[in-house]
């Protein structure tokens, strides 16, 4: 099914951006409203979106898995980022809660919002873009290390070892002051 | 921070150095590694971030807090204590006292998002429905209502219980006990489909199993019916990703095959130990579910934990699962809903199947696959080597078509296909012109109907080939030829080479059958020359190329051409991984080969091989019979009675329970262990053995001369223990039933004339004897042709007569 995606026109990210996008926030702004904190705004939903979409839309185009990953990860965090915003920074407590993976539980160790954390993922960006995809991948979609690994084509050793470090670097750009 | 962005890679150089030497003091460290006092700083600050954070974890991360502390009472209903949450709600167990007496039940709030707007109407409009499930492994739905918050709720039978995956490895439970749980949940949601209710979140953590009953209890059936139809959260949020059939990721129509995939993924995880791609993410599921890739080989989940948990080893797991549990599993797990089982009934049924030790319906790649199984179950080479062996001893002649006859009674009927359930309806409804009487007719009816049922081309061929299984099963050869007719046809006209060269095999094997030899000749020569052809897979070749050599064997030819034939099938099943079962029906074959050939060492090494190839297997106690006698009439052969003897007792209750205890094949094992035993020198156990069995003999063979080899052994087993009058009352009865059947002159006779002077001898009636004496000598004479035993007992004939006239009559002749 990839493959049909190589027919046609390529299109720019931001126009997959706005094509995708409004159907996620829909979903998003459906999943929080006025739930319980355990119903969770999945990746699944994104991936979901995204893969339909596209699917519907002969008109796309992808060099490769990579780039579809990515930007499903860039949706997500921007959905996210979003929505907090829309909510305010009042409701700060109330949080927004990404399902998150085994060991990157680190969001309950600083109580970071949706909105500081996009504010520093810009630094690393600028920084470090790929260190920056690498987190996108495991935070906002819950890649496994070994899937990141091999998406990146690099090994699972270095895709560890390089978060351990942006980790401890978000962590304390994170902490306040 | 522009200061980290100058830095970067040193920052990270001295991280990754600090992680490398934890125990190190960390200034002295960094002070010797790095000459800036700043970057120096930045990089402890991040190195004892990550140390902070490392010693958090490795404490567990709290729970989070009870969403609804306050919530003590719902409804007429109150809590005990929460029970678990999931995507649609939380449950808890729930106390109500009602009458005087206090009831436990299961209470869900469900989310709102779950229920929507119009849950009360939903319900009351599915509440009969849900109400009506009533089954013995299907909890029941008691009541539902609206909380005082306005949030709805399901009351369900409270189960006191353990999650099905941790039932089994409490217990330890081997595959086969875990597959009989498997069948109680498979049970439930086959009564679940039939009543229109599909549960769309089947996993382990839904089923209980009561520890003292050992029963099985599915729990949340129904809650997918009162779910909002057109939530967000039907599919992909409400169903545990691992358990969720490729179509529910997708977002796509729900139907009862989606309970198939997601038992499929349960089966998985009893038999291997985790859910197929447990290691992946929801994302790549997603991804791996719209590219309709197949799923993860079983086998490649296989840990030596996940074996310990079912009282195997590694390898032994490994093997049981290889096969058709795999192809079971898989056929659950396809990414298509129409290439799964159609029913949760099919796959009963396959299960069952396997558990029986029968060909299961699904078949991996090949689509020989039953057709393979089917030759193999036939068991005709066996029939062939019980034979040969009792041949040798008494007769040449014994009429093969009976033993056919006999092994296939008992099966009739046992093959009809899923297609043919359909079909009953339409059988008595006089489609025909008349109500479907009989077993043919029905098949008939079947073929007929069939292209109404199935359009693929492909698929078409697949179930006509199964039908004419089934016609070859009742014994109708003409219809069953008829249809393989159009199955050649129809693949030829498609360039289906696989499916012409099953078919062709297969219709060759029929013509054999129906006594027309030349034309099963020249089909299985065809299919020969095709099934080196590209399309035809390594299964189907194998299976040609023996079958091939078989049929010639049966008419009497074996040259050197087919033993290489059979050399190269079992290279090409080794070379190509066939399930072990395909390739140790080929390495048996060649065993077989090989000791009529009279090379006994090698046929000894392959027969060991293909004997420990099935000894692995679960249910394969009638192919373990099968080779069990074919390794023992090698050994037998090699004058090792010892050796042969435990082999023939083996093959021989594995007949039992396979073929019956009345047929042919069984009883003769008998007569088999009971030559080992009088070589042995157990004349004295010989003796019970055959009068217990002589019984049914003489109820199963009346007047057949069929009865004649038991009554060899039990009269020389009466001779060597000296009970000399029952042995001539055996030997009577033996020439009385082949009176008028057997020619006068031939070694059945002759060796009965022997054996009743030997036991006139032992009561001292010379002159009687030397009557019987000189006859089995003379008759001896006559005959030009004679086995090596058939010669030894000649040459005892010809010395007891001597004695017996130089004795006169009188004295008893020395041994």
């Amino acid at each position: 099914m990839l493959r049909a995606w190589s027919e046609g026109e390529p299109a720019s990210t931001e126009a997959l951006f706005e094509l995708v996008y409004p159907d996620l926030r829909r979903i998003a702004g459906a999943l929080f409203r006025g739930e319980r904190p355990e119903n969770l705004l999945q990746p699944t939903c994104v991936v979901n979106e995204l893969f339909l979409k596209l699917l519907r839309q002969r008109s796309l185009r992808f060099e490769d898995r990579e780039h579809f990953y990515s930007l499903c990860a860039r949706l997500m965090r921007r959905v996210l980022v979003d929505h907090a915003r829309s909510e305010g920074r009042q409701k700060r407590d109330s949080g927004v809660l990404v399902p998150l993976h085994d060991d990157l539980l680190w969001t309950d160790v600083s109580p970071a919002d949706a909105i500081d954390l996009d504010r520093v993922l810009e630094e690393l960006e600028r920084i470090d873009p790929r260190k920056c995809r690498m987190l996108e991948l495991r935070f906002f979609l819950g890649f496994t290390a070994d899937e990141t690994a091999e998406l990146l084509h690099i090994s699972k050793a270095s895709v560890d070892r390089d978060m351990r470090f942006v980790r401890a670097w978000l962590i304390d750009r994170l902490q306040p002051g | 921070m522009t200061q980290d962005a100058d830095n970067w890679d040193a920052l990270q150089s001295l991280f990754h150095m600090a992680e490398e030497n934890p125990a190190a003091d960390l200034d002295a460290l960094l002070r010797e590694a790095c000459a800036d006092p700043d970057l120096r700083n930045r990089a402890r600050l991040l190195i004892l971030a990550a140390r902070e954070t490392e010693t958090k974890e490795s404490t567990p991360s709290s729970a989070r807090k009870e969403p609804d502390p306050r919530m003590r009472r719902i409804g007429p209903y109150s809590i005990v204590r929460k029970l678990g949450s999931g995507g649609i709600g939380t449950v808890y167990l729930v106390e109500r006292i009602a009458g005087g007496v206090v009831q436990r039940a299961a209470l869900k709030v469900l989310s709102l998002h779950a229920a929507g707007p119009f849950f009360a109407d939903r319900f009351a409009r599915e509440q009969h429905i849900l109400a009506s499930l009533d089954h013995p492994n299907i909890t029941r739905m008691l009541d539902a209502g609206l909380s005082e918050n306005g949030e709805p709720y399901l009351v369900m039978e409270y189960v006191d219980g353990v999650h099905l995956d941790t039932f089994c490895d409490d217990q330890s439970l081997g595959v086969p006990a875990r597959l009989n749980l498997f069948l109680q949940v498979c049970d439930a949601v086959a009564y679940a489909h039939r009543n229109l209710v599909v549960h769309l979140d089947l996993k382990p953590s839904n089923i209980l199993v009561h520890q003292a009953e050992g029963t099985v209890k599915l729990l949340d059936f129904g809650t997918s019916k009162l779910i909002q139809p057109d939530s967000l959260l039907t599919t992909t949020v409400m169903a545990t990703p691992a358990y969720a059939s490729p179509e529910q990721l997708r977002n796509e129509a729900v139907t009862t095959a989606c309970d198939v995939y997601a038992l499929g993924a349960i089966l998985f995880e009893l038999l291997s130990g985790r859910r197929p791609n447990q290691d992946s993410s929801v994302a790549i599921m997603i991804e791996r579910s719209i590219r309709e890739m197949p799923p993860e080989p079983i086998t490649g989940a296989v840990t030596p934990e996940a074996a310990a948990h079912r009282g195997v080893t590694q390898t032994r797991l490994l093997s049981l699962l290889r096969g058709d549990l795999a192809t079971i599993v898989a056929k659950c797990l396809t990414p298509r809903p129409k290439d799964r089982y159609a029913s949760v009934d099919a796959l009963i049924t396959d299960v069952q199947r396997y558990m029986e030790g029968r060909p299961i319906m699904a078949r991996p790649q090949t689509t020989t696959y039953r057709l393979t199984k089917f030759v193999r179950r036939n068991r005709k080479a066996v029939v062939i080597g019980v034979f040969a062996v009792l041949a040798l001893i008494v007769t040449s002649s014994y009429a093969l078509w009976r033993q056919e006859q006999a092994v296939r009674e008992g099966r009739r009927a046992e093959q009809m296909q899923t297609f043919m359930y359909r079909l009953f309806k339409l059988a008595n409804s006089n489609y025909m012109g008349k109500p479907a009487a009989t077993v043919q007719d029905f098949l008939q009816l079947g073929v007929r109907v069939l292209p109404d049922f199935i359009k693929d081309p492909a698929d078409l061929r697949s179930a006509q080939l199964s039908l004419a299984e089934s016609m070859f099963d009742n014994d109708d050869f003409i219809h069953a030829q008829y249809v393989l007719a159009k199955v050649i046809s129809s693949a030829k006209a498609a360039g289906d080479v696989g499916s012409e060269a099953e078919a062709e095999g297969f219709a060759g094997y029929v013509a054999y059958n129906l006594g027309q030899g030349d034309m099963g000749e020249s089909l299985t020569a065809h299919a020969l020359s095709l099934a080196r052809k590209r399309g035809v897979t390594p299964s189907e070749r194998v299976w040609i190329e023996v079958y091939y050599v078989e049929n010639r064997a049966d008419r009497g030819i074996r040259s050197d051409a087919d033993g290489n034939l059979l050399k190269s099938a079992v290279a090409e099943a080794r070379k190509e991984n066939l399930p072990e079962r395909e390739t140790a029906f080929a390495i048996g074959k060649l065993a077989d080969y090989l000791s009529q050939r009279g090379d006994l060492d090698e046929a000894q090494g392959m027969a060991e091989e293909a004997y420990g190839i099935y000894g692995r297997e679960p249910y394969a106690v009638c192919d373990q019979a099968d080779t069990a006698v074919l390794l023992a009439n090698i050994r037998y052969n090699r004058a090792d009675y010892a050796g042969s003897l435990p082999l023939y007792r083996q093959g021989y209750e594995g007949f039992k329970a396979c073929a019956g205890p009345e047929n042919l094949n069984t009883l003769s094992l008998q007569v088999l262990m009971a030559r080992d035993m009088l070589k042995l020198g157990q004349a004295q156990a010989v003796v019970p053995m055959l009068e217990t069995a002589l019984p049914t003999w003489r109820k199963t063979f009346h007047d057949n001369t069929d009865i004649v080899a038991p009554l060899v052994f039990l009269a020389r087993a009466y001779i060597a223990v000296g009970d000399f009058t029952q042995a001539e009352t055996a030997i009577q009865e033996a020439l009385k039933v082949q009176q008028g059947k057997v020619l006068p002159n031939s070694t059945r006779v002759a060796v009965f004339e022997l054996l009743w002077a030997q036991a006139l001898v032992g009561q001292h009636r010379m002159a009687d004897a030397l009557v019987h004496a000189e006859t089995a000598d003379k008759e001896y004479a006559d005959i030009a042709v004679m086995t090596p035993a058939e010669k030894v007992y000649a040459a005892q004939a010809h010395q007891l007569a001597i004695d017996l006239r130089s004795s006169g009559g009188g004295i008893a002749p020395k041994k």
